[in-house]
């Protein structure tokens, strides 16, 4: 079993991340503001970075907090160039609203 | 033998190469000197080819130089053996004259230094082919001579029929080089070996009929390279390049290849009674048909190019019946002969601004003494008169013919030195006897920068006392048949010191043939009468020649037909069917619309909208985690 004993055990971080994500897929695939989109995707990371913590911590094993800040370091990466996206794409409209987004229909 | 001597082959081998990449590089650079250092490079090739001498002459087996091996059982080399050294002689010698008269020729030109890199560069291949000790170094030097003479054919670009002519030349040599491959490949699969001393000592073991198609494929690479018969319409054409490029590699080395390669290989011949058969018919069938060609002509060199080949005919017929150092002979006195026949007519078309139609010459022997006084000399040695080199060597080469038991090409022979007599003291006649009736003001403006006129005048010299001399060797003493005699250790050759019934076969009858000739060209344009009115006389003749021969046998027609009708018949066709209706229709254009069937199927997948592609990732990725979670 697991070498450590925490006061909580990872189980429930787990629980929590899975929650998580779940918002961000839902937020991601039912949302249509693409600011929310992005923030959706950032839920979804994080919960993946909770899931690193809370076994690394667990495992005593630090793979788990490198691929943490892995995660970090890529997530800042897409919010940099999705935000940009977002920016040009929406300057000469006048809502937000990724659906009105359409330019590569086949 | 010794190894302090196994470098001049090396030296002479490389010297022309040297220069070559020299000139091409900095020829613009060295103006005028361009064709000075070429010609010193000839120079000392020939001198380290005199250095050879005394080992050639103390061993018969001649100096050998390894080079490297290039495959397992394939080593390559360099032999100097005396059938070699006496091309290379040749090759350096009368190479080296013809340079020194380029310098006067060529002055003036926009691409001098081009000219010289070129020649320096022929040299160089026809050394490789003569040099080597190998079937390797044969093709190689085989395939560089055709493309020097490519370029020197085609070397004024601007005119647009020197640029067909070159390339006419360069198809029908790769025909010949196609033919020289396929036999080295037979000798390879036949031998295990390509290099001389190996394949030679094994030609017995053959088999009569791969040794019958090996000779054959040789050949071909001859009869295409030496302008004989059915592949000779391309050294008339060739005479579009400049003059002296027609001397060094139409007339004196070059075209003589296939004489060379022949003699060579004569152990496969020997083991090919078929195939050596084949070779004495083409030569004897091409030096009468180069001899007919040569009586209808008007261009000066054209009538020369014709004479060469039938000259080359003789030749090959030599090596053909078994007489080789009787064809190396006719070879040796034919390159001082017919050299200096084009050196000369070049000095005629120099002074004339590129006049070349004898219908428009005339009186020349007071204007050009030098020319008339040389080409004289070597007139009197190609038509056979006693003493003279090519009486020596033709005599030897129809009296061997008769000899080894080939009577009708002996009487070929004899009739083709007819006409040669005929053709060329026409020539003569009309050229230099009577009035000039050119443009009276032709030559008298002076292009370009002046030259002493002993660059051009003392070559041609030099060479009009060899037409005359160098027979002697010969004769009366036959000192190159024995010198020659241990390369062709074993052939057949009527023994030297044999010659009995000589006087009455072949130098009466060739004697007869020369008067006969002679006569007849004198008759008809030498008299009297016939000079005076010479410019209507002419053109009449022009009018009244037989179409068979100014359409030269109909060959080119003929080629046509056989091989250039078909070739594009098959082009039209890929053109018109094959193209459209296979390659675009179905490998281009119903691909295409394959593929747009498909994109219109996938295209749908394409919404455009985020959230769908969101939905699609998440199913997926449910997918994936069902099959690792689950299933798995």
């Amino acid at each position: 079993m697991i070498p450590v004993q925490m006061p909580v055990p990872p189980n429930l971080y787990a629980l929590v991340a899975g929650a998580m994500f779940f918002i961000g897929v839902a937020g991601v695939v039912l949302r249509r503001n693409p600011l929310i989109m992005l923030m959706s995707i950032e839920l979804m990371w994080n919960a993946a970075n909770l899931t690193f913590m809370a076994y690394a911590r667990a495992w005593l094993n630090n793979a788990g907090h490198i691929f943490a800040f892995l995660v970090i370091t890529v997530a800042a990466a897409e919010a940099a160039i999705g935000l940009a996206i977002v920016v040009m794409l929406f300057r000469p409209r006048p809502q937000s609203n990724v659906d009105d987004i359409a330019l590569l229909k086949g | 033998m010794e190894s302090s001597l196994n470098t001049w082959p090396l030296i002479v081998w490389i010297l022309p190469f040297a220069g070559a990449v020299f000139l091409w590089a900095f020829g613009p650079q060295l103006k005028r000197l361009a064709g000075p250092l070429a010609t010193a490079v000839l120079g000392a090739a020939f001198v380290a080819t005199l250095a050879l001498w005394p080992a050639v002459a103390a061993q018969p087996g001649g100096v050998h130089v390894a080079l490297w091996e290039w495959a397992p059982g394939i080593s390559l080399g360099l032999l100097v053996d005396r059938l070699a050294f006496i091309w290379l002689s040749i090759i350096t010698g009368v190479g080296f004259l013809i340079h020194l008269y380029s310098i006067g020729y060529l002055a003036g030109d926009r691409a001098e230094a081009r000219f010289f890199s070129y020649l320096n560069f022929f040299i160089f291949a026809m050394l490789t082919l003569v040099l080597a000790d190998n079937f390797v170094f044969l093709l190689v030097g085989w395939g560089l001579v055709g493309l020097a003479s490519f370029w020197l054919i085609g070397f004024w670009t601007e005119r647009p029929s020197a640029v067909e002519a070159a390339r006419k030349a360069f198809v029908m040599n790769v025909v010949g080089d196609v033919g020289i491959l396929l036999a080295i490949f037979a000798i390879y699969g036949t031998f295990g070996s390509l290099s001389y001393a190996d394949v030679f000592a094994k030609a017995a073991q053959g088999p009569p009929a791969i040794m019958t198609l090996i000779a054959l494929g040789l050949l071909v690479g001859a009869a295409a390279k030496s302008a004989q018969v059915p592949l000779h319409t391309w050294l008339a054409d060739a005479m579009e390049g400049p003059t002296p490029v027609s001397a060094l590699i139409h007339a004196a080395t070059m075209v003589t290849a296939g004489v060379y390669l022949v003699a060579r290989c004569w152990p496969i011949y020997q083991h090919a009674p078929g195939a050596m058969e084949t070779v004495g018919v083409v030569g004897a069938v091409t030096a009468l048909a180069g001899a007919l060609l040569g009586v209808v002509q008007w261009d000066i060199k054209r009538i020369l190019a014709y004479s060469t080949m039938s000259q080359i005919g003789y030749m090959i017929m030599g090596v053909g019946v078994g007489a080789y150092s009787a064809g190396v002979l006719h070879f040796y006195t034919h390159a001082f002969f017919k050299a200096c026949l084009f050196l000369a007519s070049g000095i005629i078309i120099h002074n004339l601004a590129g006049e070349q139609d004898v219908r428009k010459m005339g009186g020349l022997a007071k204007k050009m003494p030098v020319a008339f006084w040389s080409m004289l000399a070597a007139t009197c040695a190609i038509t056979g008169v006693p003493l003279f080199s090519g009486w020596v060597s033709k005599d030897a080469v129809v009296y061997q013919t008769l000899a080894l038991g080939h009577p009708i090409l002996w009487a070929l022979g004899v009739l083709a030195a007819a006409l040669t007599a005929y053709y060329m003291s026409r020539m003569m006649w009309i050229t230099f006897a009577g009035e000039y009736r050119g443009d009276p003001h032709a030559g008298e403006h002076g292009h370009g920068p002046h030259v002493p006129a002993w660059v051009m005048g003392l070559p041609v010299a030099v060479l009009g006392v060899g037409s005359v001399v160098i027979g002697w060797l010969n004769w009366p003493v036959e000192s190159f048949a024995r010198f020659l005699a241990p390369v062709f250790n074993g052939a057949p050759e009527v023994p030297v010191g044999a010659w009995g019934g000589e006087f009455l076969s072949t130098q009466l009858p060739l004697l007869a043939a020369l008067i006969v000739g002679a006569g007849l060209a004198y008759l008809q344009y030498g008299t009297a009468a016939a000079l005076a009115d010479a410019p209507d006389r002419l053109e009449r003749e022009a009018k009244t020649q037989p179409a068979f021969l100014v359409k030269l046998f109909y060959w080119n027609e003929l080629l046509d037909a056989l091989f250039t009708v078909p070739a594009r018949a098959i082009g039209t066709w890929f053109a018109r069917v094959l193209d459209p209706k296979v390659i675009d229709a179905v490998l281009v254009r119903d691909v295409a619309t394959d593929a747009g069937i498909l994109g219109l199927l996938f295209r749908r997948w394409q919404s455009g909208l985020v959230r769908t592609y969101a939905l699609t990732l998440l199913c997926g990725a449910a997918a994936m985690i069902v099959y690792f979670a689950v299933v798995r």
